[in-house]
């Protein structure tokens, strides 16, 4: 892996000159709110630091929008022409995602590149660059480390393209891809050779991040997974849990890892479109069949298949990791308080 | 909350997590909201009827034709022919321009809104219990560090994921969570007690503390208690009243008022009410005005799908021989289509102004996007309709709108304070200062006999569950489906009837007798059977001429005591 370092002051240069070839996204304020938008105007930097503050929207939502047009379709004398909408031109480029995010693009990809390709998501994916930065500091909802995404990312098992870390006035660059090189090559005047000391200090500082993160432990994964993989958790504890549940879809909604959707159609006239949208293992509507019955009509029940999901290791080994990140989102998500970090805990407790 | 566009449509919406009420929570409806801005089903431009079709025409056009139409009513039949719809789905600024616009110009009375059926009542008592507007008796983030909390109706807990979240704080605190719900066998945890009465009844129930468990009766009757309720499911004002006198025995003070929290599916039920989309003196109600003797010959409807809401038959015969309706509406519905004149206006993601959601807090609207197609916003339709009747109707801002409602309404006199009303949250309105004697109110439901089953007939907000917002969503459509008629029965009382899943059942009250398939429904107690009261023609039948309720001027269909055999 090629290491340089950039000079924060060369931040903005180096960001201007990536914009002669990429839509840059990067974290943004508006109404106190952070979202990751097309740069418009300055780099805010504690946006751009070591500390985990993460947008409220993962940005899943720039290869997997909450809903897109899948085709459209006019009909005139009798003929009916379809249209698929057309692939950006333009490469996009994500400043600042955080690890846990990273991770997250990488369990989407993998549901939506292999088995069966997803040429929307392809098209937006196969276009995207991603430059993240490690966090060093973490939020109060923070459990990235109990699910292997994060602090820092492991170049084994994470696909980014480069990772900035955070060593006050500068970032050392970690290029993980040919993409991540030829960001660099944009201008390798505004880089320079990392030094031992600093590279020591790169290694300190990710080993402090683990200790920071683990501080409290939020999260007792492991044995979460064993019970739930061995089907031993209590029908009634699932219950309680689902009765905490107000089907709301917000816990998947900014789930970085949730990948559902649902189909709808809309016409008028002689024009139309099929789009999709993200749906929610939440909702009672996912699994109701057309008969009106619902093979898991029992919140419990939804609440048990959602975790299953997550967390059983037959997902495990078809998906190559839990899923979950740990960014928790879901824990300001949730409005019955019970997000990941509380599930696990209560499932461990039987 | 934010909508969020990829330039050209809506694509997704997202909570604001550091809003005071939704901290970043949303229900199912909130997290989908974005979907109907992305629907076919847009009106796109006016619509005059011509014959048994709409058909399109100009804006010039469609306002001519209204104001002939409206010209013709007032000279034929004078001013109090026309009656005028406001709607809890527009913002305040519009209401209060519609109300304006209503007295003034046209000279008519009889305004209300399409919340008559669903909301009224609970607001009615609440004015006449606080005198008039009362501002805020609850914040939601304050329900959390309440000791006690009644809550009536699973709903609202479920379907307002703010106000859940905090009564499961509440729970998690230590505090008394209780729920009362006639249609519930099964609580969930984090209530504390459940009492199987219907608002109707609790105030009886209460009355007689002896019958309650004495946990319960230690919770209530106390000062600090919450009391968190649907005002869309409160069916008589008297039946609301007398619950609060039962539960705070003691006429409020300055510091002991009642902890009062009238939720609302409707996004703008208080400020629509606020702003005087209710009848002025003399006015008629939307139930008024379409009871078979009324004299309104005409009716405007702003922002709602009004045939969703009447409640009984006579009512939509009435309506379907109206000399004239307009509809100013965003979508095509029923009651466009049996609309003389159709105009469409923008959603409400495409207006400025203010709304005030159920606890008295008003709240900013950004427009996420400029008016799309052809429509018009609301005040540019009462100033063209306004000039083409020859009067002066003023064109003011939202600002402009703010600082009159602030001068002439009381409890939203800070709402002219633009940097205020910036603040994320808004502008909380003030407690009521009204210290009245409560007024005497005798609940009106009796026990059912012995060997009798009680059937309710509750506002399953079938006319909310209906609207576009849902409808034109894909999510939310198959989250809510459309209701078959059915009766729903304990599985238990099945048993006993040899009744299976589908098969009719014959019921019989005192006043009528009507026939329905039965579902079998494990939240269902042993003898309760409900059917939701917009299955009309059933209803009808059962319950024979609905009740009026003498304090909010409308009609409703109590519960039964009937009697049930297999068919």
């Amino acid at each position: 892996m090629e290491r340089v370092v950039l000079h924060k002051s060369n931040l903005k240069p180096w960001v201007d000159r990536i914009h002669r070839g990429f839509h840059v996204f990067v974290p943004s304020r508006v109404r106190g709110e952070i979202f990751f938008l097309p740069q418009a105007g300055p780099l805010e930097s504690d946006l751009l630091s070591g500390i985990a503050t993460l947008p409220y929207l993962p940005p899943k939502d720039i290869v997997f929008p909450q809903s897109e047009t899948l085709f459209s379709f006019t009909r005139d004398a009798g003929d009916i022409a379809f249209s698929v909408p057309e692939r950006a031109s333009r490469k996009r480029l994500i400043l600042g995602i955080r690890s846990c995010d990273t991770v997250g693009l990488h369990w989407l990809d993998h549901f939506y590149l292999t088995n069966f390709l997803d040429f929307y998501y392809h098209d937006r994916r196969d276009n995207l660059t991603l430059v993240s930065i490690a966090c060093n500091q973490p939020m109060k909802n923070c459990f990235c480390i109990c699910c292997e995404g994060g602090p820092f990312l492991d170049p084994e098992k994470a696909a980014f393209d480069i990772q900035l870390v955070d060593l006050d006035e500068h970032y050392l660059v970690e290029c993980n891809s040919e993409k991540g090189k030829r960001l660099v090559d944009l201008d390798r005047n505004l880089f320079s050779l990392p030094d031992p000391a600093m590279v020591e200090a790169r290694d300190q500082l990710e080993e402090k991040s683990r200790t920071l993160f683990l501080q409290e432990p939020t999260s007792y994964m492991s044995a979460a997974i064993r019970r739930i993989t061995s089907n031993s958790v209590p029908p009634e504890v699932w219950t309680e849990l689902g009765e905490r549940c107000f089907d709301d879809g917000g816990c998947t909604f900014v789930c970085p890892c949730c990948s559902c959707f649902g189909v709808g159609y809309s016409s008028k006239g002689e024009t139309g479109c099929h789009y999709r949208f993200w749906d929610s293992c939440d909702y009672s509507g996912f699994t109701r069949e057309v008969s009106g019955h619902n093979p898991r009509a029992e919140k419990g029940e939804r609440f048990k298949r959602r975790f299953f999901h997550k967390l059983s290791y037959q997902y495990i080994k078809r998906d190559g990791r839990i899923g979950c990140v740990g960014c928790g989102r879901c824990i300001t998500a949730c409005p019955g308080e019970v997000g990941m970090p509380a599930v696990v805990e209560r499932l461990r407790r039987g | 909350m934010f909508i969020r566009s990829d330039g050209q449509e809506a694509i997704g919406c997202l909570p604001m997590t550091h809003h005071p009420v939704s901290e970043g929570r949303l229900c199912h409806r909130g997290w989908n909201r974005f979907q109907n801005l992305r629907s076919f089903n847009r009106l796109s431009l006016p619509l005059v009827r011509e014959g048994t079709d709409l058909k399109e025409v100009t804006w010039p056009e469609a306002l001519q034709k209204t104001t002939e139409k409206i010209s013709e009513l007032l000279s034929r039949y004078g001013t109090q022919s026309v009656g005028v719809i406001g709607s809890p789905w527009l913002t305040n600024e519009d209401n209060y321009r519609i109300a304006r616009f209503s007295r003034e110009i046209l000279g008519t009375h009889h305004v209300d809104g399409s919340y008559r059926f669903s909301g009224a009542s609970a607001l009615t008592a609440l004015s006449r219990l606080f005198s008039g507007s009362f501002g805020s008796l609850g914040s939601i983030p304050a329900i959390a560090q309440t000791p006690s909390i009644l809550v009536i109706g699973k709903e609202s807990c479920r379907d307002f994921s703010p106000v859940g979240s905090r009564l499961i704080k509440a729970f998690l605190r230590g505090s008394a969570v209780i729920l009362a719900d006639p249609l519930c066998t099964r609580k969930e945890h984090f209530f504390n007690y459940l009492l199987p009465h219907p608002i109707q009844s609790l105030a009886a129930a209460f009355k007689d503390k002896e019958s309650l468990p004495p946990e319960v009766s230690a919770h209530l009757f106390q000062p600090g208690l919450a009391l968190i309720f649907l005002a869309d499911q409160v069916d008589s004002a008297s039946s609301l009243v007398s619950l609060l006198q039962a539960v705070w025995p003691r006429s409020p003070t300055e510091n002991h008022l009642p902890f009062i929290l009238p939720l609302s599916r409707s996004p703008n039920l208080k400020g629509a009410w606020d702003m005087g989309i209710q009848p002025g003196e003399g006015g008629l109600t939307l139930h008024e005005m379409l009871e078979e003797e009324s004299q309104v010959k005409g009716i405007l409807i702003f922002g709602d799908d009004l045939l969703n809401h009447l409640l009984t038959s006579s009512l939509l015969v009435k309506f379907k021989n109206l000399e004239f309706v307009l509809v100013a509406d965003r979508f095509f519905t029923e009651t466009t289509r049996m609309a003389h004149c159709v105009l469409p206006i923008p959603l409400l993601a495409e207006t400025q102004g203010t709304m005030t959601n159920s606890e008295g807090r008003v709240q900013t609207l950004r427009p996420f996007l400029g008016p799309q197609k052809e429509s018009r916003s609301v005040a540019d339709i009462l100033y063209g309709l306004s000039q083409r009747l020859g009067k002066d109707f003023p064109v003011f801002s939202e600002p402009e709108v703010r600082k009159e409602i602030s001068r002439s309404i009381s409890p939203y006199s800070e709402v002219a304070s633009e940097s205020d009303l910036e603040e994320v949250g808004g502008i909380l309105l003030p407690a009521p200062t009204a210290q009245l004697p409560w007024e005497p109110s005798e609940a009106l439901e009796q026990a059912p006999e012995q060997n009798r089953y009680r059937l309710l007939v509750p506002n399953t907000l079938y006319a909310w569950n209906r609207n576009q917002m849902i409808h034109e969503s894909p999510v939310l459509k198959i989250e809510y489906p459309s209701d078959r008629l059915t009766v729903r029965m304990n599985p238990l009382d099945a048993k006993e009837l040899k009744l299976r899943m589908g098969e009719k059942i014959k019921i019989r009250s005192d006043r009528g007798q009507t026939q329905a398939p039965v579902e079998v429904d494990d939240n269902i107690p042993s003898k309760v059977l409900m059917l939701p009261s917009h299955f009309v023609e059933a209803v009808e039948g059962l319950a024979g001429k609905a009740v009026r309720d003498v304090t909010t001027r409308t009609v409703f269909f109590p519960n039964l005591s009937v009697t049930v055999e297999k068919i």
